[in-house]
């Protein structure tokens, strides 16, 4: 044992010094820490100048009363958000005017127009036409004025009260709030998971990956140059392999401690909200069942790799395995007592993810924590001991990367 | 001492090593020889304990090798290489501490060494920094600074200059003297010649010659005569008391029929070329390793 500490020792320090460690201590935090800010950064960017859009409506039913409902809606700084022309002209063609007003879009005269089709019947459908299809902001709120015009438009005709109408067009939002144990409540929303719990799966992701290659380029090159003979003439495999997950295990530990201690010193800033270290200890209790059981994963596929570019295949490939919790997060969140969601709670691969996910969208129950924590700890062991295997002999093999078949007689000899 | 009996290793369908016996005593230098692939990393893997045989013994001091055998030996490999980003020093303390070396013992040790084999400037240098030789240089020094009592050498001279390979020839007799094991695996015939006092040569796994090596030349045939000489050639490799000729242009090797007289030879090829240097001697290791393996191979 003393002989894996002594590897241990080597291994953190020697990587502790190199410069893919320093850039991703520092440049992973602000990755995240971007990623955060983004999404407010973005909202806040909203643009501040009132928009001249053109309305072609050859029922003439609709413009005024579209007017009036799209004055409602205002920019931040009070001004209105939109401006609108109409564009009809009784002595033109319709197909004029729309090339007219597809030119005025064009050439940004207007930003672009509502093209108003079988006015004033039940089919009645409405195109906006714009240089760039993409602004949903906008187009959304353009349907809603156009709406509200519409059912006003439909009152006054009935000879209904206008004020019904404000009735109807307000509308009631619905908060999610979730139930803290011991009575409490908070909000709950994207940015909420984000910090409690995407943060963690995305460290846990990058970590995974920076420090899994660290070790298969490690071992890549110490068989290359047969270091990896001089190691197992002086300590057996096993205590090689244990001190290398060890060392590397502490690297990770290190890495994690530094960026605790950032965001710690950061909580409350808008980079950081208070609630993010809310669920630390089962978060990180899943986070170094991850780390361990993907790191022994590396390890075993790590030894049987001969050269630099089959290391970078294999690594792509693993990375493959390692996103998939990120892909069934998103619908981890918006159904999370879906089959498909307690399915993954299931699968080694996933269950730290998942677990931290939905330790953070709602309580779990204990028979789930114990069930997949016994779980992580089989698959841990059982990849750690077919990976001591491998690694026993992959080590020594040069040349041709083994079989299917060859991994397997490896695996079952004694 | 350390004794090998009847050492075999099967690899799935291949026997790399077949029923191999050897001893080697305390300071004595012992060649392990052969060509490509004819088994000797395998015996060298065996021997340090890195794999398993499947069948036979290693036995040292008498006693199988444990888990602290570890600590007694010291391997060169042929291929050669280090932590390239590591640092001189932090690299030779790792492997002297895997030997089970205390930090202190192992930097006086390793300063020690850095004079000796002049290389004390670059101690602080990382190893990618240094001359191929230098590199060679700190992988010999992490091979030995834990002072083994077993020391297997893969062509220790490869990649150094003259005057290295002399230096390292000068550690090397003072460790005969000192006592310790070493085992020489070397393609370097007139090195091998040189250090070694038995030897084993192996081909396909099997031995093909084994023993003290002076005996070996001594029941290889006697008849054996170098020739220097100016003028042509043809008229030696055509004298009829040849048995078989190793030609040099101006210099060769010869094995004269059993009932030649070596002199009776040189009278005839001086009356017909000039002869500037002629000597009976014993067969050379490398012409007794080629004939040894041709034979054994056919």
């Amino acid at each position: 044992m003393k002989k894996a500490l002594i590897i241990a020792r080597w291994e953190f320090w020697e990587k502790v010094k190199t410069k893919t460690f320093l850039i991703s201590l520092i440049v992973t935090p602000i990755i995240i820490i971007g990623f955060a800010m983004a999404p407010t950064m973005l909202s806040s960017q909203e643009d501040n100048t009132t928009k001249a859009i053109g309305v072609i409506d050859t029922s003439n039913i609709y413009f005024n009363a579209l007017r009036r409902s799209s004055e409602k809606i205002k920019l931040p700084n009070g001004q209105p958000n939109f401006i609108l022309v109409n564009l009809n002209s009784k002595d033109e063609s319709l197909s004029t005017v729309k090339r007219t007003a597809d030119d005025y879009s064009l050439s940004g005269k207007i930003e672009g127009y509502l093209y108003i089709i079988n006015g004033g019947t039940d089919s009645v459908k409405v195109e906006y036409r714009s240089k760039n299809s993409g602004n949903f902001n906008d187009v959304n709120r353009l349907e809603e004025a156009f709406n509200n015009a519409r059912i006003e438009i439909k009152l006054l005709h009935e000879n209904i009260n206008p004020s019904i109408m404000k009735y109807i067009s307000s509308n009631v939002p619905v908060t999610p709030i979730k139930i803290l144990e011991g009575g409490g409540a908070e909000k709950s929303d994207f940015l909420f998971l984000f910090f409690t719990s995407f943060i963690f799966i995305l460290l846990l992701m990058m970590m995974i990956l920076s420090s899994g290659g660290m070790l298969i380029r490690s071992l890549v090159e110490e068989k290359s140059n047969r270091l990896i003979e001089i190691l197992v003439s002086s300590c057996t495999p096993d205590e090689l392999l244990a001190g290398k997950v060890l060392g590397l295990s502490l690297l990770g530990l290190a890495q994690v401690f530094i960026w605790l201690l950032i965001g710690a010193a950061l909580v409350g800033t808008s980079a950081v909200p208070v609630y993010a270290f809310n669920n630390i200890v089962p978060v990180m209790f899943y986070f170094a069942l991850g780390f361990i059981f993907y790191t022994s994963i590396f390890v075993g596929v790590g030894s049987i790799v001969t050269t630099e570019q089959e290391a970078q295949q294999i690594t792509s490939y693993l990375s493959m395995i390692i996103i998939l919790p990120i892909v069934i997060a998103v619908p981890a969140i918006e159904n999370p007592d879906s089959i498909l969601v307690h399915a993954f709670s299931y699968i080694p691969f996933t269950i730290p993810a998942i677990m931290i996910l939905r330790f953070n969208i709602g309580p779990v129950p204990l028979w789930e924590v114990i069930v997949s924590t016994a779980l992580m700890i089989a698959s841990i062991y059982l990849s750690v001991s077919i990976a001591a295997k491998i690694f026993k002999i992959g080590i020594l093999s040069y040349g041709k990367r083994p079989s299917i078949k060859e991994l397997i007689e490896w695996i079952s000899e004694k | 001492m350390l004794e090998v009996k009847n050492l075999t290793k099967i690899f799935k369908d291949t026997v790399a090593v077949d029923n191999i016996s050897f001893k080697i005593e305390p300071g004595k230098i012992f060649g392990l020889l052969g060509p490509n692939g004819a088994g000797k990393t395998t015996t060298i893997r065996t021997v340090l304990n890195i794999i398993k045989p499947s069948f036979g013994k290693i036995l040292f001091d008498s006693k199988p090798t444990a888990k602290t055998f570890f600590n007694l030996t010291g391997y060169l490999p042929e291929e050669r290489g280090l932590y390239k980003k590591g640092k001189v020093i932090d690299t030779i303390m790792y492997f002297a501490q895997l030997k089970n070396m205390e930090r202190k013992t192992a930097y006086a040790e390793a300063h020690k060494w850095f004079k000796k084999m002049e290389i004390e400037k670059y101690e602080d240098k990382k190893i990618e920094e240094l001359s191929k030789g230098n590199q060679q240089k700190v992988q010999f020094i992490s091979a030995v600074i834990h002072n083994p009592k077993l020391l297997i050498l893969d062509e220790p001279f490869s990649g150094f200059d003259p005057i290295n390979q002399q230096l390292i020839k000068e550690v090397l007799l003072s460790f005969v003297i000192s006592g310790k094991i070493i085992m020489l695996s070397t393609h370097q015939m007139d090195t091998a010649e040189k250090l070694c006092s038995d030897i084993l040569l192996i081909n396909n796994g099997k031995e093909v010659c084994s023993g003290n090596l002076s005996q070996i030349k001594k029941s290889y045939g006697t008849n054996f005569v170098k020739i220097e000489f100016d003028g042509d050639s043809s008229i030696i490799s055509s004298h009829p008391s040849i048995l078989h000729i190793d030609n040099y242009s101006n210099y060769a090797e010869i094995q004269l029929k059993e009932d030649a007289l070596p002199y009776e030879f040189l009278r005839d090829i001086a009356s017909k070329i000039n002869v500037t240097h002629f000597s009976i001697v014993e067969p050379t290791l490398n012409k007794i390793f080629i004939d040894s393996i041709k034979q054994s191979s056919n």
